[in-house]
C-alpha cells in the first residue's frame, strides 16, 4: 500500500512537474503582454487596496463631520444646560442673601424663568430639581428666609452642582465615542498602509527581478554571443528564455552564427582555390608570386641573403608517355609530398608549370641554397614511388637551378635560376647548377650542414 | 530692463486700482432689519449705537459670512411685512417660528427656545375677565391675546410698558422671556408687586429664529452655518453671558 501510494505521488509529481515544463516553463510570453498583465495586476491590486484604505479615510471623514455638526454642538449644549443649572444656584443665593427686596424679586423672577425653560424642561432630572428649587424658593420667599429653609437650600444647592458637573461630563463623554472611532480607524489604516506599501515593493521588486531575469540577463548573453561571433568563438547555447521577442532575437542571432561560418568556410574554400594547385596541393604560381614579391622586398630593405631556384622533373614526359598521366599525377603528388619533408618551413614552393617547380629561400645564402637543393636532389634521386604496376617503383632524379635573388627583380632573379636550371639539363641532368657563377657542378655542400631540419607543411605549399 | 521698470510699475499699479475698485464694486452688503426698544436683545446703548444680543449676533454673523451688514432700525410690527419684500436680506429680531411667519419668510435654524410671560398685579391671571393686557403690536404675544379675545393694549415698544403698569392703565403685560428681563429690573414697576406666571401655550412658545429674505435661500444656508460656527468658537456664549443673566437655549 506504501509503495502503491508512493509510485502514485511519484507519477503525480512527474506529472505535475511536466505539465508545469509543457505549459509554462517551455511557454513563451510576449514581453509587451506579460508586462501589460503583470501591470495590469498590480494596477488592480493596487487599487483596491487603497479603496479598502479609502474605506478608512471616508470613515474618520464621516466621524469627524459627525463630530463637527452634531457632537460638538450637543456638548455645547449640555454645558449649556450646566451653566444654567449653576445659574439657578447663583440666583438661589441670591434669592436668599440679595441686598434688597428688588434684587431678591428679581433673582425669584430668573428663577422661575429658568426652571420653566423649555431647553431646562427637555432633560427629565434638569427639569425635576428645577422644579423643585422653584417650588422651595417660592415656599421659602411666603414662609419667610428661616435658618431651616437655608439649611434646604444648602442641599438643593449641592444637589444643582452635582447635576450640572453630571451634565457636563456627559457632554465631555458624547465625543468620545467618535474620538475612539476615530482612533481606531487609524490604526487600521496604519496596517492598511504598511500593506500597500509592502505591495508597492513586492511589485517593484518583482518587476525588477522579471526585467533582469527574462530581458537584461538574455540581452546580456546576446552581447556575449555577439562577441563571440566576432572572435570566431563557438557560440554558447542560450539559455531558455520565457520573452517570445527575446527568444526570437537568439534565433535570429543563431542564424546569423550559421550564416557567418557558412561564409566563412566558403571563403576559406575560395582562398584555398585561388592560392594551391589542386593536383599536388602547392602554392599556385601567382600565389607564390605574390608572397615572393613580398619576401623579396622585405629582403632588400634589410639586406638580407635570399635565394630563388626552378626545378625540373627529368624525363618526366616518358613517365606520362609509358606509365600515363595518371601515374604522371601520382609522381607530381609524391614529388610535393618530398619536397614537404625535405624543405624547411621558411622555404616557398610552387608548381609553376607542369613538372616545373619555382623556390624561394628566405634568410639564406647562396651556398645554403645550394646544399638544400643538393639534399632535394639526392633524395628524389633516392625515392623510388610506386605506381602499383608491379615493377617495384619509379626511380626519379630532379634538375635543379639556383640564383641570388638579393638584388634585382623576381623575374630577373627567376629567369637566371631559369637559365641555370637549362644548364644543369644540358649538363646531363640529376644535378644543381647557380646561375651567374656560370661554374658547374660546383662541389656538393657537406650533408646538413647549417641547414634547418625539414619541418612542418608550409614548404609544401 | 531698467528702462521698463517705471512702465511696469505703472501697469502694476494701476491694476492695484483696478482690482481694488473691482472688489469693492463686488463686496456684497446685507440689509439687517434690527428692533431698537427690546432690551436686553436690541437697544440703543448711551452712545446712541445700536447695542444688544441680536445686534451682537448679527454682526459676528456678518463677519463670519465675510459681508458688510447695514444695520436698520424698524418696528416689530413691520419686521415680517419687510422682509417678506425684500426691504431687507435678514432680520436680526427674535421671531418664534409660527406657522403663519413661516409661510412668509423663511427662518434660519433656532437659536434659542423661548416662552413667554405674564406679568400682572396680584389676582390678575390670564384670561380674567378683569385683566387689561398690554403686548407690543406685531408679537406673537398680542396676536395670541388678541386670538383668545382678552382685552389686549397694543404699544409699539416694550419701553411703554412700565408706564402704563405704574399708571394702572393695565394691568398686566405679555412679553418674550428675554425682554421681561428687562421689564423685571426696571423701578417703576417694583413696587406694584407684580406676580409672574409662565404660559407654555404653543402659540406663546418653542423655537426662535432669524427671518430671511423668502427669495434667498443660500443666504439661510449661509445663515445656518455661520451660527453653527459662532456657537463652536465661542462668541455665541460670550454675547450671552455680556447680555442675560443665563443661557439662552
Amino acid at each position: 500500500m506504501t509503495a502503491l501510494l508512493r509510485t502514485l505521488r511519484g507519477a503525480l509529481a512527474v506529472d505535475w512537474r511536466a505539465f508545469l515544463r509543457a505549459h509554462w516553463t517551455q511557454r513563451s510570453w510576449p514581453a509587451g503582454k506579460a508586462l501589460g498583465w503583470l501591470g495590469a495586476l498590480f494596477g488592480v491590486a493596487f487599487l483596491a487596496q487603497i479603496l479598502w484604505l479609502a474605506s478608512d479615510q471616508r470613515q474618520v471623514l464621516e466621524s469627524s463631520e459627525r463630530l463637527l455638526e452634531r457632537t460638538v454642538p450637543s456638548t455645547l449644549e449640555h454645558f449649556r444646560v450646566a451653566r444654567n443649572l449653576e445659574q439657578l444656584r447663583l440666583e438661589g443665593e441670591r434669592v436668599f442673601s440679595g441686598r434688597t427686596p428688588v434684587a431678591r424679586q428679581q433673582a425669584r423672577f430668573i428663577v422661575s424663568l429658568l426652571s420653566s425653560h423649555p431647553a431646562m424642561l427637555a432633560d427629565s432630572r434638569v427639569a425635576a430639581l428645577a422644579r423643585e428649587v422653584d417650588a422651595f424658593l417660592s415656599q421659602a420667599a411666603r414662609q419667610g428666609m428661616s435658618e431651616q429653609h437655608y439649611a434646604e437650600w444648602e442641599t438643593l444647592s449641592s444637589r444643582l452642582s452635582l447635576l450640572a458637573d453630571d451634565i457636563s461630563t456627559e457632554g465631555v463623554n458624547l465625543a468620545s465615542a467618535d474620538l475612539q472611532l476615530m482612533s481606531t480607524t487609524m490604526l487600521r489604516s496604519q496596517v492598511k498602509l504598511a500593506l500597500v506599501l509592502a505591495l508597492v515593493a513586492l511589485f517593484v521588486g518583482g518587476f525588477l527581478f522579471l526585467i533582469h531575469r527574462h530581458l537584461i540577463r538574455p540581452l546580456q548573453e546576446m552581447d556575449d554571443a555577439l562577441r563571440e561571433l566576432r572572435s570566431g568563438q563557438a557560440l554558447t547555447p542560450f539559455s531558455t528564455t520565457a520573452m517570445a521577442e527575446i527568444r526570437a532575437v537568439e534565433g535570429a542571432i543563431g542564424q546569423l552564427r550559421e550564416v557567418m561560418h557558412e561564409n566563412d568556410e566558403a571563403r576559406r574554400q575560395l582562398h584555398f582555390l585561388a592560392t594551391t594547385d589542386s593536383l599536388t596541393g602547392m602554392f599556385n604560381r601567382r600565389h607564390f608570386m605574390a608572397l615572393a614579391e613580398d619576401e623579396l622586398r622585405r629582403a632588400h630593405r634589410y639586406g638580407r641573403p635570399i635565394c630563388v631556384g626552378m626545378a625540373d622533373l627529368d624525363n618526366f614526359k616518358g613517365i606520362n608517355d609509358g606509365h600515363g598521366h595518371a601515374v604522371g599525377d601520382r609522381v607530381l603528388q609524391s614529388l610535393a609530398e618530398l619536397f614537404g619533408h625535405t624543405l624547411r618551413q621558411s622555404d616557398w614552393v610552387c608548381r609553376y608549370g607542369g613538372e616545373e617547380f619555382a623556390f624561394l629561400f628566405t634568410e639564406t645564402t647562396l651556398d645554403e641554397a645550394h646544399r638544400l637543393a643538393e639534399r632535394l636532389r639526392q633524395h628524389a634521386a633516392e625515392t623510388s614511388i610506386d605506381v602499383g604496376d608491379g615493377s617495384g617503383g619509379l626511380q626519379l632524379t630532379l634538375s635543379l637551378g639556383l640564383a641570388d635573388a638579393s638584388t634585382g627583380s623576381l623575374e630577373a632573379a627567376l629567369g637566371r635560376a631559369d637559365t641555370a636550371l637549362y644548364a644543369a639539363k644540358e649538363e646531363g641532368r640529376n644535378r644543381v647548377v647557380i646561375a651567374a657563377s656560370a661554374k658547374t657542378p660546383r662541389p656538393p655542400p657537406e650533408e646538413g650542414k647549417d641547414l634547418d631540419s625539414p619541418t612542418g607543411e608550409r614548404g609544401r605549399k | 530692463m531698467k528702462a521698463r521698470t517705471p512702465s511696469q510699475a505703472c501697469c502694476l499699479l494701476l491694476l492695484g486700482l483696478a482690482a481694488g475698485v473691482l472688489a469693492h464694486a463686488g463686496e456684497r452688503v446685507l440689509r439687517v432689519a434690527i428692533l431698537t426698544n427690546s432690551p436686553p436683545m436690541s437697544y440703543t446703548d448711551a452712545s446712541g449705537k445700536p447695542a444688544g444680543f441680536n445686534v451682537g449676533v448679527a454682526r459676528a454673523l456678518c463677519e463670519t459670512m465675510k459681508v458688510r451688514c447695514e444695520l436698520t432700525v424698524v418696528e416689530l410690527a413691520k419686521v415680517v411685512d419687510a422682509v417678506a419684500a425684500g426691504e431687507f436680506d435678514f432680520a436680526a429680531v427674535s421671531l418664534l417660528a409660527t406657522p403663519a411667519r413661516q409661510a412668509r419668510v423663511l427662518f434660519s435654524k433656532p437659536y434659542y427656545r423661548s416662552n413667554s410671560i405674564w406679568f400682572s398685579q396680584p389676582g390678575v391671571t390670564p384670561g380674567a375677565t378683569s385683566a387689561r393686557v398690554a403686548a407690543v403690536a406685531g408679537s406673537a404675544q398680542y396676536r395670541y391675546a388678541r386670538a383668545q379675545g382678552w382685552n389686549v393694549v397694543a404699544v409699539d415698544h416694550h419701553s411703554e410698558l412700565p408706564a402704563l403698569l405704574s399708571a394702572g392703565k393695565v394691568n398686566a403685560v405679555l412679553l418674550p422671556m428675554a425682554t421681561s428681563l428687562s421689564l423685571r429690573a426696571n423701578p417703576l414697576i417694583q413696587s406694584l408687586g407684580l406676580e409672574t406666571t409662565v404660559l407654555q401655550a404653543p402659540e406663546l412658545s418653542g423655537d426662535v429664529g432669524f427671518s430671511i429674505d423668502p427669495r434667498n435661500p443660500q443666504l439661510r444656508d449661509h445663515i445656518n452655518a455661520a451660527f453653527d460656527q459662532i456657537k463652536r468658537d465661542g462668541r455665541f456664549d460670550r454675547l450671552n453671558t455680556e447680555y442675560l443673566p443665563f443661557r439662552l437655549q
